[in-house]
């Protein structure tokens, strides 16, 4: 139980969600293919984040914050991306421009150059790492990794501001995990038989394994802390 | 690792949350599913399941209207079904904000559409349901239609078989221990668990603590309850906490979190 307060004390930012400075936040959540991606902006708009599920050039180019959530398989997400011409904005407001960048599930696993999910398919290729299926292990784990894990950070990153370890615990849902080759890329990892990158960060770009979106009071300080990250 | 799942079940009949026992017997109204559903969010639940017991066309325009109203609100997975049976059925529910769709009676009825949904939205999104009854002294079959029709199916055959569909996960419901709170099928969890390489959502018959525990040292990846949270003091916070407390490895409660 946390201990009294005078009420005139001020509020302090990790327990109070709704004190985040909105001044000219707007987030592009990336619309392409099937699936939910009402999640995620559902999530923006419980914040009080402004946020638009688009894939207008225009639209992407305007934003302050640039989301590309999972949805679907590897070459579908990708062929896609590519078919709206996604890759090429993508690549000019993030890299070029330096644009807070969050990628999530497969939008995680597309910034990598290669995927095996059904086929060989190219990615975006930001980060050296191929995209391969998880194996059943020894101990018997069941494939998709489907649940709550406890992720471990590697190192540290805004994005986690005001997390402790209990509350490190994030939904996953995925037959598929990145193997990368840039260590130093590398935010989070977790343990489902093997250990496996949970999250990645360089620069102005984060991107995790796991949906934020659907990682109750977690999630929601994350992309909290997404929406506030200036880098 | 990866943590055990506390999942609260709810039946919609018609827009409003029901429970039954042995799914015919004992009709009993549940309350308003939003706001039960918005007090299991801040319980901290770890998702739900939501089915529509008797569909319809009316009743599936409520769901939708639920699953829509719940998802602005509840960031947690939602997992939804009933009456499923076209790819536009799935197509709608994932556009209201459900993530994962449970399919039942259409997989008999059309044995290809659980690979073709699969693989159109992907295998984690489906979860095949398996309700199942014993109809003599250690023969088991599964019912279709709400557990009206009986088949020919032995439920660990039928799920093995839908795992080789692609569906994502199972979750098993004995139609006798369903809302009879006297504890799980353990010999079936532990028979079914051993030979499957998905994950197994077991439901019908929990009652208490003790019963949750057994079901999840059976092999079970998580527990789907509704008697348990409808009708008794225990709520997935107090629940979760002793669950906790006892070693089993869920998350951790809300409370201790922050």
């Amino acid at each position: 139980m946390g201990s009294y307060k005078s009420p005139l004390a001020p509020p302090s930012i990790n327990k109070n969600w709704w004190v985040v400075d909105l001044i000219m936040k707007s987030v592009s959540i990336i619309d392409y293919g099937k699936g939910n991606v009402r999640s995620v902006y559902n999530a923006l708009d419980y914040i009080g984040v402004d946020s638009v599920v688009t894939k207008d050039h225009a639209e992407i180019n305007n934003c302050s914050h640039i989301i590309l959530p999972g949805v679907g398989a590897y070459g579908d997400a990708m062929s896609s991306i590519r078919a709206y011409g996604l890759d090429e904005v993508l690549n000019e407001q993030v890299i070029k421009r330096g644009k807070p960048f969050l990628g999530v599930c497969v939008g995680m696993q597309v910034l990598s150059s290669v995927g095996f999910e059904h086929g060989e398919h190219k990615g975006l290729g930001w980060v050296d790492a191929k995209v391969t299926k998880l194996e059943k292990g020894p101990e018997c784990l069941k494939i998709p990794h489907m649940g709550w894990n406890q992720i471990n950070l590697c190192s540290k990153h805004p994005i986690f501001r005001g997390f402790s370890d209990e509350m490190l615990v994030f939904y996953f849902v995925h037959s598929f995990f990145m193997q990368i080759n840039e260590s130093e890329k590398i935010l989070a990892s977790c343990n489902y038989g093997i250990n496996f990158t949970a999250g990645i960060a360089w620069d102005n770009i984060i991107a995790t394994q796991f949906h934020p979106e659907k990682s109750q009071d977690a999630g929601i300080e994350l992309l909290k802390n997404f929406v506030n990250w200036a880098p | 690792m990866l943590k055990k799942r506390i999942i609260p079940k709810f039946l919609l009949n018609n827009g409003s949350l029901v429970k039954y026992k042995s799914f015919f017997n004992d009709k009993r109204m549940a309350g308003n599913p939003v706001s039960t559903a918005k007090i299991y969010n801040d319980y901290g639940a770890d998702e739900f399941i939501i089915l529509d017991i008797v569909p319809s066309d009316e009743s599936k325009s409520k769901v939708l209207e639920i699953i829509k109203t719940i998802s602005e609100e509840v960031f947690m997975p939602l997992t939804v079904g009933g009456g499923i049976k076209s790819l536009e059925d799935i197509n709608l529910l994932l556009r209201a904000g459900a993530d994962k769709i449970v399919i039942n009676s259409q997989a008999v009825i059309n044995p290809n559409f659980v690979n073709e949904a699969a693989k159109t939205f992907g295998d984690q999104c489906i979860t095949i349901s398996i309700d199942y009854a014993q109809i003599k002294d250690g023969v088991h079959r599964v019912f279709i239609n709400g557990g009206r029709d009986r088949t020919k199916h032995n439920p660990i055959d039928w799920a093995l078989k839908m795992q080789d569909s692609f569906c994502g996960e199972v979750l098993l419901t004995s139609i006798e221990r369903d809302g009879n709170m006297n504890g799980y099928d353990l010999k079936m969890i532990k028979e079914l668990d051993s030979k499957l390489d998905i994950p197994l959502v077991i439901s019908g018959g929990c009652g208490g603590i003790q019963h949750c525990v057994d079901a999840l040292n059976a092999g079970a990846s998580a527990l789907a309850i509704s008697s348990l949270f409808l009708f008794t003091d225990h709520s997935p916070i107090k629940l979760r906490s002793h669950l906790y407390s006892n070693g089993v490895n869920v998350r951790a409660s809300k409370n201790s979190r922050n």
